[in-house]
């Protein structure tokens, strides 16, 4: 149930089916709450491993309250307490073992369920919105099925607009339709493309400790480094198009998550576009407040830019560590912080070089777009060896082959990213430009069912064929 | 917000697509959309199918032309002197030609002379070379590698025959030591563990074969209907689907996923460290018929040499050099070693060799797991090396570096 099964795909839309039996909210919510509840039970079944859940819940709840009675000064001890519990609960390892729980219990969805409970806390804290949470929509938020295992992080304001409207958000059926698309669209992502790319990924990785030849080892990391940037996109990305839809179908909005990410031209604009609420929220809770203390401490203009420079690594430096609880998500964290960061300085110098006018015709030029987003991409395959591997992994990796073939292996993908992706979005804007009265042809309900009738057909015969689950959503365990 | 955070500025610009506007869809789209999928479905399922049969064609002629079946005893029979071409899905047309005594030697029986070295094969579809032309089955290979690391003259006559089990080669062993054997080398596959006797096909499975495609399907479609069991349905359409057959096929190339498939299904039990009841008895039946065997090449004081081929999955098994917790590809070739040696005979143990071949799974049909052309060179070289490693006294090695040469790709 924790990953995009059949069995997961049957239950948001068998939760949906009974939602849409009363457009009232009550009734909305009262089935979304049971549903969640119903999701929790049927991944874990001893009641006891939740108490350190519910102990975390209720430790923002009682936060919560604090801040909605006007404790203000309560905001910064009340993140912190938050902070400390869900790095104790996630047994980081720079904390002492000695003081982690020893028995089991869940901690599933923790990741997300903390991003929303400092975001109720800050928000609440500032006192930007006047408004009350009850319990009942504070757990409705914090437990929403659809959102729970993996994201997208929806802020509450939005949940809340859309799940308890009295007139909820429209379902005809050209919405549903749409929806139903998305959910066999990413089924298919998880279940055959994601499989695949892990296969491909699995094999290239033993075949770096055989005794292969240079030129076959080469190849095998070619594939390795390839490999797992598709198979994250199309494992996460897919397993978010059916949460989305499925609260659609329950008449919720979620937020997307996902923005054509290897379409970026910059590794700044790939992170608009990749989990995208996470850099949203990062944006809002990190890397606009210190900037604006940073701008506050040095009133220097020239400055500014170097400000920004700086907040953006240690933006991302967190967005990277943020992943894992082992220190190889420092050097993840360290690639992400390190790229946008350095990215950011070559706009600001180039922009000081070609002045303003000049800079945007260059980033208006096919050619250095195309290289960009060959750059972006190789930039983040390679740092993804961080975020998938052990150390003992990485240095079997890294031994296999020398530098120079490394060097060869990251340059040879940035070439051939740049070449294929520049194609990949040159046949795009092709087809998507056979017009029709209605709009594009490739984005019309006839053609939408044509290929969700060939992705269903091949997902269902890979599904049934193998009987075994896809590779579990990789993002759940952050 | 900054101008840092304006538009690719490694932030979201907008939290989604604005909401697309509720349209009543025209009537006609609810039989035309409805239709477009049905119509996809099917061409694309056909379309597939055709492919899948072009791809992997299989001869309408087979081996039941130069087979017989007399009895369960014997087992199948080759017709003496008879020359059958066969193309199974997976492999190339391959020509299977029987001498005057039915055996796929490559030669005829003749009387032995001085100096040679003999040694008479037997064994199931694996040692005779299914799917693989005569001269590069290691029944052919393995002759010139022995004689290269020993210095000496050996020849290899192979009376293997496809479903040869265990049972049937204690029934039929006089035949075997007719050919004046200096060693009999037997060929063991799981497989064969498994079968231990070739048995008739029922009256069902006649039935079956003697049907079309199209009728054999619906018939088992109907029996799961008539059973209510949705997965008895999706395995008979699956396995007379070319397409499966195909899709299975390339997903079975990569080595991590064929093994995952295969410890999951019922095959896979005998690499499980706790083999269940079913496997037991197999290896008990099993163990009969290896005493049966070795008592007649004892008593005819020949030595008996048993290898425990091993399947596709043991392998790249041994080769990724790890495998999930519950599972070890090495515990029937210990279980197979301590029965062969109970009762005197020796053993040789091929599968280590695998350990530091890469890949060596792409040596046999992903789908019907023998080993294909480059399988049965592997096969060769390792047994030839472990054959002259001293397991054998008549065949030590004369030279050690011999025994190096090699599985590089």
């Amino acid at each position: 149930m924790d990953t995009a099964s059949f069995q997961f795909v049957f239950f948001g839309l068998a939760a949906a089916l009974v939602s849409n039996f009363s457009r009232s909210r009550i009734w909305r919510s009262i089935v979304l709450m049971v549903a969640s509840l119903a999701f929790l039970g049927l991944l874990e079944h001893n009641p006891l491993v939740f108490l350190p859940l519910i102990g975390f819940l209720l430790l923002g709840y009682a936060s919560l309250i604090l801040l909605e009675r006007g404790w203000s000064r309560a905001v910064a001890w009340s993140i912190i307490a938050v902070l400390f519990v869900y790095i104790w609960l996630k047994k980081y390892t720079f904390l002492p073992a000695g003081i982690f729980l020893h028995g089991p219990y869940l901690t599933l969805g923790l990741s997300y369920i903390f991003f929303r409970v400092l975001h109720l806390l800050i928000d609440t804290g500032d006192g930007d919105k006047q408004r009350h949470i009850g319990i009942g929509s504070y757990l409705l938020y914090l437990l929403n099925f659809t959102t729970l295992i993996s994201g997208p992080i929806q802020r509450y304001d939005e949940f809340a607009r859309d799940q308890f409207a009295a007139e909820p958000l429209a379902l005809g059926p050209r919405v549903i339709g749409l929806q139903l698309e998305r959910i066999v669209r990413g089924f298919f992502k998880v279940n055959v493309l994601g499989m695949i790319f892990d296969m491909i990924r699995v094999d290239a990785l033993a075949q770096m400790s055989y005794q292969l030849s240079p030129s076959f080892k080469t190849y095998a990391a070619f594939k390795l480094i390839v490999a797992y940037p598709l198979f994250l996109y199309a494992n996460f990305s897919g397993y978010i198009d059916i949460v989305i839809a499925v609260a659609r179908l329950m008449r919720v909005r979620l937020p997307e998550n996902f923005d054509r990410p290897f379409s970026a031209s910059s590794f700044l604009d790939f992170w608009s576009r990749w989990h995208i609420t996470l850099s949203t929220w990062f944006k809002s809770y990190v890397y606009n407040p210190l900037l604006m203390v940073l701008m506050r401490r040095n009133s220097s203009v020239a400055m500014e830019p170097f400000l920004g420079v700086f907040c953006f690594f240690v933006t991302f430096f967190l967005v990277g560590i943020w992943h894992g609880r082992t220190s190889e998500f420092l050097v993840y964290g360290l690639l992400q912080g390190g790229g946008v960061s350095i990215n950011k300085l070559w706009q600001v110098m180039l922009t000081r070089r070609l002045g303003r006018k000049g800079y945007k015709a260059l980033a208006g030029n096919p050619v250095y777009v195309a290289f960009g987003r060959g750059l972006t991409f190789s930039w983040f395959a390679l740092s993804l060896f961080w975020l998938w591997a052990s150390w003992s992994q990485i240095d079997v990796v890294f031994a296999a082959l020398d530098a120079f073939r490394w060097f060869g292996v990251w340059a040879g993908l940035w070439l051939l990213a740049t070449v294929f992706l520049a194609l990949w979005e040159w046949l795009r804007a092709r087809l998507l430009s056979i017009e029709t009265a209605e709009g594009p042809a490739l984005t019309s309900r006839y053609a939408r069912v044509v290929y969700a009738s060939a992705l269903g057909l091949a997902a269902f015969v890979m599904t049934v064929l193998l009987s075994q689950p896809a590779p579990g959503i990789v993002y759940k365990a952050f | 917000m900054t101008s840092n955070a304006q538009s690719g500025s490694g932030f979201a610009r907008t939290s989604g697509p604005p909401e697309q506007a509720e349209l009543v869809l025209p009537r006609r789209d609810w039989l035309l959309l409805p239709g477009i999928s049905l119509l996809t479905i099917c061409l694309l399922a056909g379309s597939t199918e055709f492919i899948a049969r072009r791809v992997f064609s299989v001869s309408n002629t087979g081996m039941p032309g130069c087979v017989l079946f007399n009895n369960s005893s014997a087992g199948l029979r080759a017709v003496p002197n008879s020359v059958c071409w066969v193309k199974d899905p997976e492999g190339p047309p391959v020509e299977y030609r029987f001498n005057s005594r039915g055996h796929r030697a490559g030669k005829e029986l003749l009387p032995k002379q001085p100096g040679i070295f003999r040694i008479v094969m037997v064994g199931s579809s694996t040692a005779m070379g299914d799917q693989v032309a005569q001269e590069k089955t290691f029944a052919a290979l393995l002759p010139n590698e022995l004689s290269q690391r020993t210095g000496r003259s050996i020849e290899l006559y192979n009376e293997a025959m496809v479903a040869e089990y265990p049972q049937n080669i204690a029934s039929r062993f006089d035949e075997v030591l007719a050919a004046k054997p200096d060693m009999i080398l037997w060929i063991i596959t799981p497989f064969d563990i498994r079968v231990v006797s070739a048995v008739p096909l029922s009256a069902d499975v006649k039935k079956r074969i003697a049907q079309g495609l199209v009728a054999n399907v619906w018939s088992r479609m109907k029996g799961a209907a008539a059973a209510r069991s949705m997965s008895g349905a999706m395995a008979a359409l699956s396995d007379h689907s070319r397409a499966a057959f195909l899709t299975r096929h390339f997903l079975f190339q990569s080595q991590s996923q064929y093994v995952k498939s295969y410890l999951m299904g019922p095959e896979g039990e005998f690499l499980k460290t706790k083999t269940d009841a079913e496997w037991q008895s197999y290896l008990s039946r099993f163990t009969v018929a290896v005493a049966a065997v070795e008592d007649q090449a004892k008593a005819a004081g020949v030595p008996l040499v048993a290898v425990l081929v091993p399947y596709r999955a043991q392998v790249a098994m041994v080769s990724m050099g790890q495998w999930p917790p519950g599972c070890d590809p090495y515990q029937l070739d210990n279980k197979v070693r301590s029965i062969i040696e109970s009762d005197g005979g020796i053993y040789v143990d091929v599968l280590p060799a695998f350990r530091t071949i890469p890949n060596p799974e792409q040596g046999f049909f992903s789908m019907d797991t023998h080993p294909d052309a480059e399988g049965h060179r592997m096969i060769a070289l390792s047994l030839a090396k472990e054959l002259t490693s001293r397991a054998v006294p008549q065949l030590v090695a004369v030279s050690r570096a011999k025994s190096e040469i090699g599985f590089g790709r």
